[in-house]
């Protein structure tokens, strides 16, 4: 893959998510496992086709950050108002807890969404300017109106003549190489 | 109709489908995309009118007159940083001024953009989807706004920075039992989650403007704006399960954030203010105004963008029964704080209420009574809740009905305290209401510039929303 100028893999376009899902069903069958699709909307059925991971990384990623946040904002508060700074108001206690879950709540959610945002980045391998899809003809349109479904050269199952001709058997066009 | 939809046929009839997708919400019958809506016909639409070469006449008649507005804001804050607020009618008794009531009046409609994005997200209504980026944008410039107010109102206001709990050469920490701290703490928690919450809503977006870019700026700005999305499989899956989770943490916090602004009244020892009922009258208040704000911003948008196809009747009507909703919910609370004095055997109270409906400024109390408890009854009848004036008069009507809600509570409360020896007037000079326009000047500003740059509909989510409706 280290040649700019080897192939990437094959790519399809498909007028209608219908056609990428049967096309990357049969792939799937002859073995092939390097397929992915992209698309202007989310597409579940392509989920399940092609075998995406669940995205439990961003669930546990935000519970990470929801804890963290709740155990430093506490610590800081408590420290501050208890420890390095006590102020005694009447005989009030110093580690006033109650008082302090108002800001402890707002800064767990803060940070909570900032774990999710990170996951997620992370996840989906962005920001990532170039990728070889880019290259192929009227790609442009992934982000808007077509569905594409590409398939590795790296796949070890990969034959071009079949995967073109399966890409071609439910309705892609055009069909492109992509080099990368 | 689209033989692209047509042939979706397969997907609608998978029942774990429907499940997903069928919200429970009535309609009245009305459709919530019109037909002849496309995948081409909507990524083209919009992002047309975002990669105009020039923008049309409306836009610049507006940016320069909110530019104007904001220069007023930045003369008068110069006029506040050389001065001090002595400049504003604020005094003892009546410390907290205009200054206050607006940042309590732009935070409550800043949070009718998340309430509409995140809270019906959650619910799966079909409605939100076109109007989401129109509410969120909203959102994040009235924070802005509501944001300067407190900063400003602050005697010396160069030393804001002592807020935050840094370790410092003076030794000291914030108060962090004071529900002013909360305050600050909540604001700048809720601004930059609404900007993570933003983006990521937006990015999709991005990546299809940068597609349609036809000059090298355009494509190198939008480009590294869009991170290099790609709308592949395994992007789509960890996007969708984020969103959920933002949208879901975004609910509570903006519950949370007008509470808390409730809670900095209610913590205070003053007749009027120091009620149990704060925090959740505070947030009737963000449902009723941040949504007539949306109103009022969705039907001019949706004329000069001609967005009639995807913000239907079915919007407006959806909108309008919230807008209702959120009044009867306000006026609860408005007949709660008159029962508060007369239940309660504070004479103060008494005092300070009586002055409240019959006093100086009870012309400015009954404006709020009518404004947002008798004119949305209006929205009652089904044919007012499609009518654009009547529902922009209506949005109108709220927005200042909040306004006087504000300046009431702030002021009344305060020029009547326990001893009658704090008692006393306060009238707004030149600057404060300087200041007021030119924080809408701000708001103005900021909403021109979005409108410049970014996707006014979130075109992913239309395109899935469009798969959903089409006919069967």
């Amino acid at each position: 893959m280290s040649d700019p100028a080897a192939l990437y893999g094959i790519i399809g376009e498909f007028p209608t998510p219908v056609g990428a899902v049967a096309a990357a069903r049969q792939l799937r069958e002859i073995r092939l496992r390097l397929i992915d699709a992209y698309t202007p909307y989310p597409v579940e059925e392509l989920d399940e086709v092609l075998h995406t991971p669940p995205s439990l990384g961003v669930a546990l990623t935000t519970l990470a950050g929801a804890v963290f946040g709740a155990v430093s904002s506490t610590f800081v508060q408590y420290w501050a108002a208890a420890i390095d700074y006590p102020i005694n108001v009447g005989g009030r206690p110093y580690n006033s807890w109650p008082a302090f879950t108002v800001s402890s709540f707002e800064v767990t959610l803060l940070f909570a969404v900032i774990g999710a945002f990170l996951a997620f980045l992370a996840s989906s391998r962005l920001p990532l300017l170039f990728h070889p899809v880019f290259g192929a003809a009227d790609f442009a349109r992934a982000s808007q109106d077509r569905f594409f479904l590409a398939v590795e050269a790296a796949d070890p199952h990969f034959d071009a003549a079949t995967v073109r001709a399966i890409l071609e058997r439910h309705g892609a066009a055009p069909i492109d190489e992509v080099l990368g | 109709m689209d033989p692209a939809f047509r042939r979706d046929d397969e997907f609608r009839n998978d029942e774990r489908h429907v499940e997903m997708t069928v919200s429970a919400e009535h309609s009245d019958g009305l459709p919530v995309i019109l037909p002849g809506v496309t995948l081409t016909s909507l990524s083209s639409h919009i992002g047309d009118a975002v990669l105009r070469p020039k923008m049309p006449l409306w836009w610049w008649i507006g940016f320069l007159f909110s530019l104007a507005l904001l220069l007023v804001l930045v003369i008068a804050s110069t006029w506040l940083f050389v001065n001090g607020i002595g400049i504003w009618g604020v005094n003892i008794p009546v410390a907290w001024g205009l200054a206050i009531a607006e940042y309590v009046w732009w935070i409550a409609l800043a949070s009718g953009g998340t309430i509409v994005s995140a809270l019906f997200y959650l619910t799966r209504s079909p409605w939100r989807a076109a109007i989401s980026r129109i509410a969120e944008s909203m959102m994040l410039c009235a924070a802005a706004s509501a944001g300067i107010m407190p900063i400003l109102h602050l005697g010396r206001p160069g030393f804001f920075y002592w807020l935050f709990p840094y370790p410092n050469a003076m030794d000291i920490w914030p108060q962090f039992r004071s529900p002013l701290l909360w305050d600050f703490v909540c604001l700048l928690c809720y601004i930059l989650m609404s900007l993570m919450f933003y983006y990521a809503g937006l990015l999709p977006d991005l990546a299809t403007i940068r597609d349609q870019a036809r000059t090298r700026g355009r494509q190198i700005f939008y480009g590294i704006l869009a991170l290099g999305w790609r709308g592949s499989t395994r992007q789509w899956r960890p996007y969708k399960t984020v969103y959920l989770i933002m949208a879901a943490i975004m609910a509570p916090m903006v519950v949370s954030v007008h509470s808390v602004v409730g809670l900095d009244f209610a913590g205070g020892l003053t007749p009027g203010w120091h009620s149990t009922q704060f925090p959740p009258y505070f947030f009737f208040g963000a449902v009723i105004s941040g949504i007539a704000l949306v109103i009022l911003l969705t039907i001019p948008i949706r004329r000069a963008y001609a967005l009639q196809p995807i913000i239907t009747e079915y919007h407006l009507n959806a909108l309008g029964k919230i807008m209702l909703t959120g009044s009867l919910m306000i006026s609860f609370a408005y007949v709660w704080e008159a029962f508060g004095p007369f239940y309660g055997s504070e004479v103060a109270e008494r005092t300070m209420f009586t002055e409240r409906v019959f006093g100086l400024y009870a012309p400015i109390f009954w404006a709020t009574i009518v404004l947002n408890v008798a004119l949305p009854q209006l929205l009652w009848w089904p044919a007012v809740r499609v009518n654009e004036a009547l529902l922009a008069l209506i949005a109108v009507g709220i927005i200042i009905g909040m306004w006087c809600e504000r300046f009431v509570i702030v002021v009344t409360s305060l020029h009547r305290d326990y001893p009658p020896s704090e008692w006393g007037n306060y009238a707004p000079t030149l600057w404060d209401w300087a200041t007021f326009a030119g924080s809408i000047g701000l708001f103005l500003t900021l909403y021109f510039i979005v409108l410049r740059l970014v996707p006014i509909v979130p075109l992913a989510e239309l395109r899935e929303l469009l798969r959903d409706t089409a006919p069967r």
